[in-house]
């Protein structure tokens, strides 16, 4: 079940980080396919332009880090009582997008192998992905 | 490649290059290789140091071990960064007191295993298998010191280290599960633990000869030079690549991090500001040993060696002063000498609990340090000398304490229960 575990790290990371907002609605969307996965996040918090920033850079490193992500990524979603740390999940996944959405913050993140594309999901999209 | 990432390598490689010649001209090219040679023959357990056979061979050894480390980056294809230069340096560090080419190697072939059977690159792994090289006198104490036939031996030796590199991965996680990333040495903690069970099979075996301490107290100029020479010259490169004013920007930028596991503060865009980070941190600890009167020889030079390799990778000023004030009160609190071997080691490598004073402050961190010195004192002879990086595991210990505790803490806050 090593899809599971890599799936429960990722939400439970980024679950960390939408509760430290302390919103009243959270909703956890997965969608999966045989080579790839796509997970949706909704909260009720509005973030700033410069706060968005800040996520989809942790999200979205620069540089591929395979000896932090396997390693290290170990510790993602693990465990609630600390700061969440989105780098940890940013190492590991595709591609993430980060947005306001109607209601509050909204975060997709797109994993899989080399042959998932992520335009294939027909989930609707309001506005530019960032 | 990126610029940063070339001018690490040169720096790298001027390092490991000006060992290997010093190395070579204080004991002359032949004599040093055969000295060598012979070295990977010592069973290499704590504290067995290396200075004493020869500071051109522990030089040369450092230089050679060194070699491998950065080979290996290069051709895992990793990026030469705060987190793999911190294994490369730590590695060299430790060649002066128990790593050589020979009992790395093993452990190294056994990480690579893993990650095949994992269907994993090497390169996902190649932090374990540089780090994992803490448990080489594992390979070399089966080699050479059980009494065996060499034919037996060496074989059982080689098979050792693979088997002991093979289950690193899967003991790693776990270990980094139990303190968070708040003990930098995280494979030492995992291979102290691997140690206790090795140690005592070979002890049920009767096979395990209590621990000995070898400790140069000579005065060598070569050795007293390294930490300094090497600091100014990173210094010298962060002023020069960065501008001064960008370069002091950068390290007051990175003494506000915490240096929680896995903080790479070349990623802060500051690279000036992290060499000036590691070249201060060299230089400050370096003068400690030096005020306290303690001797340079290969322990410290390891341990001044790893303080300076995790200053790209976890380790501050600010994060790091706390930890060794409380391991100098422990030290005073205790009537015991700041310049015996236990103490003065336990100072330089109590470092690995830097991000407990970086995340919850100057007191925790001074508490974090205090300890640290009573279990280390005593976890080398649970693994029988075998973990090279018995700081890592004391200190393995002490932070899954401190973060257990403050996690209940934490998560038994009455006034944030849901009201009835």
């Amino acid at each position: 079940m090593k899809r599971k575990e890599f799936l429960g790290r990722l939400i439970g990371e980024v679950t960390n980080f939408l509760l430290e907002g302390n919103p009243l609605r959270l909703v956890v969307s997965l969608h999966q396919e045989d080579d790839g996965a796509h997970i949706s996040f909704f909260d009720d918090q509005m973030r700033s332009e410069e706060e968005i920033k800040r996520i989809y850079n942790s999200l979205n490193p620069q540089k591929s880090r395979p000896e932090l992500a396997e390693y290290y990524g170990l510790m993602a979603g693990h465990d609630m009582a600390w700061d969440a740390r989105l780098k940890l999940i940013g190492w590991q996944i595709k591609h993430a997008s980060v947005e306001n959405s109607d209601s509050g913050l909204r975060i997709d993140l797109w994993l899989g192998s080399d042959a998932f594309k992520s335009e294939h999901f027909t989930l609707d999209k309001k506005g530019k992905r960032k | 490649m990126q610029r940063s990432e070339k001018l690490l390598y040169l720096l790298t490689i001027l390092l490991i290059t000006a060992l290997f010649i010093t190395g070579m001209a204080l004991e002359g090219p032949l004599e040093v290789v055969k000295q060598v040679v012979s070295l990977q023959k010592e069973s290499a357990r704590l504290i067995n140091d290396f200075t004493l056979y020869g500071i051109g061979t522990a030089m040369f050894n450092a230089a050679s071990v060194g070699s491998l480390g950065l080979v290996l980056v290069y051709f895992a294809t990793v990026s030469l960064s705060g987190p793999t230069l911190s294994a490369i340096l730590t590695m060299m560090g430790f060649a002066f007191f128990g790593n050589t080419l020979l009992n790395c190697i093993p452990l190294i072939l056994g990480v690579w295993f893993a990650s095949k059977l994992a269907r994993k690159t090497f390169g996902s792994y190649s932090l374990i298998a540089l780090f994992g090289t803490a448990l080489g006198p594992l390979v070399t104490y089966v080699m050479f010191a059980l009494d065996l036939p060499h034919h037996l031996s060496i074989p059982l030796g080689l098979l050792s280290g693979m088997l002991a590199g093979f289950i690193l991965p899967a003991v790693a996680g776990s270990m980094l599960q139990l303190h968070q990333g708040y003990n930098l040495y995280n494979i030492g903690f995992s291979c102290g633990f691997i140690g206790l069970f090795a140690a005592n099979l070979l002890l049920a075996l009767n096979r395990m000869q209590a621990i000995t301490v070898t400790w140069n107290t000579a005065f060598s100029l070569p050795l007293v030079l390294i930490v300094p020479l090497f600091s100014l010259l990173l210094m010298a490169t962060a002023l020069i690549v960065d501008k001064p004013k960008r370069s002091f920007e950068g390290f007051l930028a990175i003494q506000k991090l915490t240096g929680r596991l896995p903080y790479d503060f070349f990623d802060t865009g500051y690279f000036g500001g992290t060499l000036l980070n590691i070249g201060l941190l060299g230089l400050l600890y370096w003068a400690y040993v030096l005020a306290v009167g303690g001797p340079i020889n290969g322990p410290v030079i390891g341990g001044l060696f790893t303080i300076m390799a995790f200053g790209g990778f976890g380790k501050t000023l600010r994060n790091t002063v706390p930890v060794v004030a409380g391991v100098i009160l422990s030290t005073l609190v205790f009537a015991k000498s700041p310049t015996a071997p236990s103490p003065l080691l336990a100072a330089l490598f109590s470092t690995t609990l830097a991000p407990i004073a970086g995340q919850f402050g100057v007191i925790a961190g001074l508490l974090a340090g205090f300890i640290h010195l009573v279990m280390v004192e005593v976890t080398a002879s649970w693994h029988a000398g075998l973990d090279l990086y018995n700081n890592g595991f004391a200190g393995g210990l002490t932070a899954s304490l401190f973060i257990a505790i403050l996690q209940w803490y934490k998560t038994n806050r009455p006034k944030e229960d849901f009201t009835t």
